[in-house]
């Protein structure tokens, strides 16, 4: 090799090895993603406040009224049970359910109005009022609550959040958000929360104690379309980390927002009728 | 034993017997001493026994002799977790009567409820005991200590209660009850239930109970088939630690825990707790007895030492020396221990026969099953016991007053005079 050659090869290798190195941090040209391994592409465009992200996670997920028939599957260390119910909700506290099955809870109706809640026994014809620190216990045993279950307050009323930044859950993309409650009445003082950045649903979020103690897991997936171009998730899985090897899975059958409702739904004859 | 050292301990018997005779006021104080402290022993003893006996047989009535439980219902037994629970308990009764030794197989389910009788249900709290009728009125002999009303009927929905609660619940016979509950996935559940009978039990726990059949607490619990505990029943509670070791080599408990009544708490604190009753008692009673058998052999010693040193002179060893003593205070302990024993056995009769009417108010006051009398268990095993103790304590009481005679040398114990 002649030393004019080599010296021109030493000077595209000089040229050359920080040119690549360069390549790997530089931002890619226009209309050229880097490629990725896993997961959804990042989102160029500067992220939402969490404000922003909550206030599209209270326009799809409350609502002035809804119908609904849900099956919970309730996963227990000992044996599965599964509910079917039907649902009817006003606003962010009041709500009426009753179940459809098995036999033995056939007939039990709940009802809230406000932070009272009321169920009807058939099997004694008696009516229970619960309220206070009674209301977070398990509904039916599961691992969601009656509070959680019949209540649909919006978050950005309870909660100071921030965004922490990109997630994924389960393959989609999704905006990290921690929420810090902004009183200390509120049932879960800290959430952690991944919402999802096309539908704006809380596809995962961790529920904390004030101790900071981890209290549960809810998931939601199935997220579909309704009108004025609000989406709801038609599966929630909730695990309470206090109860080892439980799961209480929510799959939404039936669906209606906006209806009227019938006037009795909410009242407590509408508990004991026959 | 050879001829001489024979010779030796006749004529230190002898010796003995003399100076017993010598001074009978001290030989009577002495034996008295011994008197008292075994009949005391014997009263005592036969007190704890009787008092124990009585409530471990009520207790393990209730509690069984052994019991098997799923072994995450033992870790949490404190919560109960009615959902760590024995399924087709039936079948597995069945299995275990087989076994040697199995006289009864009780299955039975124990959770909370709250308790209302009118149209508000209320706060207040009770603890609901599923089993079969038959072990609810021959096990808790609760049939017998119905204070108001009858006995479970054949109606499906007669229930019984404890006195406190009916109290606290306003509740009485005829009135229709709420049982609220939860399943064994703590759903809430309702039971409904006419009070046909209000009991008040040998302990204050039976009188905050609420007792219905088992098919009953099923369904509340939601736990067809099936029971958190499984009682088994020998001939006798002192069985217990031999039957469950028993059971725990047969193949009907695998998986399952096995536990002897003494394996369990508020057993094992309490058989702690009566042991240690008896250690205080015969502390007490011995080293009081061994103390007074002490002063008089040291005084005895004290005044003998002269003639003591006139017999180390004529030959006696010091172990003769020792032994002449010891023989003087095992004659005393074999005469004060047989007087004790006697002495004792009377009142411990009397106790055993009529027992001490201790009333409601303790009995209630007591969480173990506690009869308003208590009554004492007198036994040849507690006779013998307190006699050769009397005799241990007396020999130990003896025995260093008799150790200092042996020092003593025969030429200054000559010059003393004494």
């Amino acid at each position: 090799m002649s030393l004019s050659r080599l010296v021109f090869l030493l000077t595209i290798l000089a040229i050359g090895l920080p040119t690549a190195a360069w390549a790997d941090l530089a931002p890619p040209p226009p209309g050229k993603a880097p490629p990725r391994a896993t997961g959804p592409e990042p989102t160029t465009a500067p992220p939402p406040t969490a404000d922003e992200l909550l206030a599209a996670v209270d326009r799809n997920l409350t609502f002035p009224s809804r119908t609904s028939r849900t099956r919970m599957t309730v996963v227990g260390s000992g044996r599965t049970r599964e509910y079917e119910m039907t649902g009817f909700g006003r606003g962010e506290e009041d709500a009426a359910v009753e179940y459809l099955a098995p036999a033995r809870e056939k007939g039990t109706r709940m009802l809230k109005l406000g932070a009272e809640l009321w169920i009807y026994m058939p099997s004694v014809d008696r009516v229970q009022k619960i309220s206070g620190h009674m209301l977070r216990q398990g509904m039916m045993g599961s691992d969601v609550s009656y509070e959680d279950m019949m209540t649909s307050r919006e978050l950005r009323k309870q909660y100071r959040s921030k965004v922490l930044g990109d997630g994924v859950v389960e393959g989609r993309a999704c905006w990290r958000l921690e929420m810090v409650a902004t009183n200390n009445a509120v049932t879960y003082p800290k959430r952690e929360v991944c919402i999802d950045k096309d539908h704006f649903i809380p596809l995962e979020q961790k529920l904390y104690a004030l101790s900071g103690m981890l209290l549960k897991v809810w998931t939601m997936s199935d997220v579909r379309s309704y009108d004025g171009g609000r989406k709801f998730p038609h599966r929630m899985v909730i695990r309470d980390q206090l109860r080892k090897g439980s799961e209480t899975r929510i799959d939404t059958v039936e669906l209606k927002f906006g209806v009227a409702l019938p006037a009795e739904v909410f009242s407590l004859r509408w508990l004991e009728r026959k | 034993m050879n001829r001489p050292h024979l010779r030796s301990l006749v004529v230190l018997g002898r010796l003995a017997g003399r100076n017993l005779r010598r001074n009978p006021t001290r030989t009577g104080l002495t034996m008295g001493m011994v008197t008292v402290g075994v009949a005391l022993l014997v009263i005592g003893q036969s007190w704890i026994d009787g008092m124990m006996g009585e409530m471990l047989r009520t207790a393990t009535d209730a509690a069984g002799h052994v019991r098997l439980v799923d072994p995450g219902y033992a870790r949490r037994e404190a919560l109960a977790p009615l959902d760590k629970n024995l399924r087709d308990v039936q079948e597995l009764a069945n299995r275990l009567r087989k076994v040697s030794g199995v006289v009864e197989v009780v299955p039975r389910i124990t959770t909370g409820v709250t308790v209302s009788t009118g149209e508000e249900i209320g706060d207040l709290f009770a603890q609901v005991i599923g089993a079969p009728e038959s072990y609810l009125r021959v096990r808790l002999g609760l049939s017998q200590r119905l204070v108001a009303g009858r006995w479970l009927g054949t109606a499906a929905d007669d229930l019984v209660m404890g006195a406190k609660v009916a109290e606290q619940a306003g509740a009485r016979v005829g009135d229709e009850v709420l049982l609220l509950g939860v399943t064994q996935d703590g759903a809430m559940s309702p039971l409904k239930g006419r009070l046909v009978g209000i009991v008040k039990g040998p302990s204050a726990s039976v009188d905050q109970q609420i007792f219905l059949p088992l098919e009953r607490v099923q369904w509340l619990t939601d736990m067809p088939g099936g029971a958190t505990e499984l009682l088994v029943y020998g001939a006798a509670y002192q069985d217990g630690v031999r039957l469950a070791e028993q059971l725990r080599r047969d193949p009907v408990s695998k998986g399952l825990d096995v536990s002897a009544w003494s394996d369990r708490e508020p057993w094992i604190s309490m058989t702690r707790t009566v042991d240690a009753e008896r250690m205080i008692l015969l502390l007490i009673v011995g080293f009081l007895t061994a103390i007074g058998i002490w002063n008089t052999v040291v005084t005895s010693v004290l005044e003998r030492t002269h003639e003591i040193g006139v017999l180390r002179a004529l030959g006696l060893s010091a172990a003769g020396a020792v032994a002449l003593f010891v023989i003087e205070s095992l004659a005393v302990g074999l005469v004060g221990g047989v007087c004790g024993a006697l002495l004792g056995a009377w009142p411990a009769w009397l106790l055993q026969e009529h027992g001490i009417h201790l009333g409601a108010g303790v009995a209630d006051k007591v969480s173990m099953p506690m009869a308003e009398t208590v009554y004492g268990l007198l036994s040849v095993e507690i006779l013998v016991t307190a006699f050769l103790l009397g005799l241990v304590i007396t020999l130990l009481g003896s025995f260093i007053p008799a150790l200092r005679a042996a020092r003593i040398l025969p030429v200054v114990a000559m010059r003393s005079g004494r």
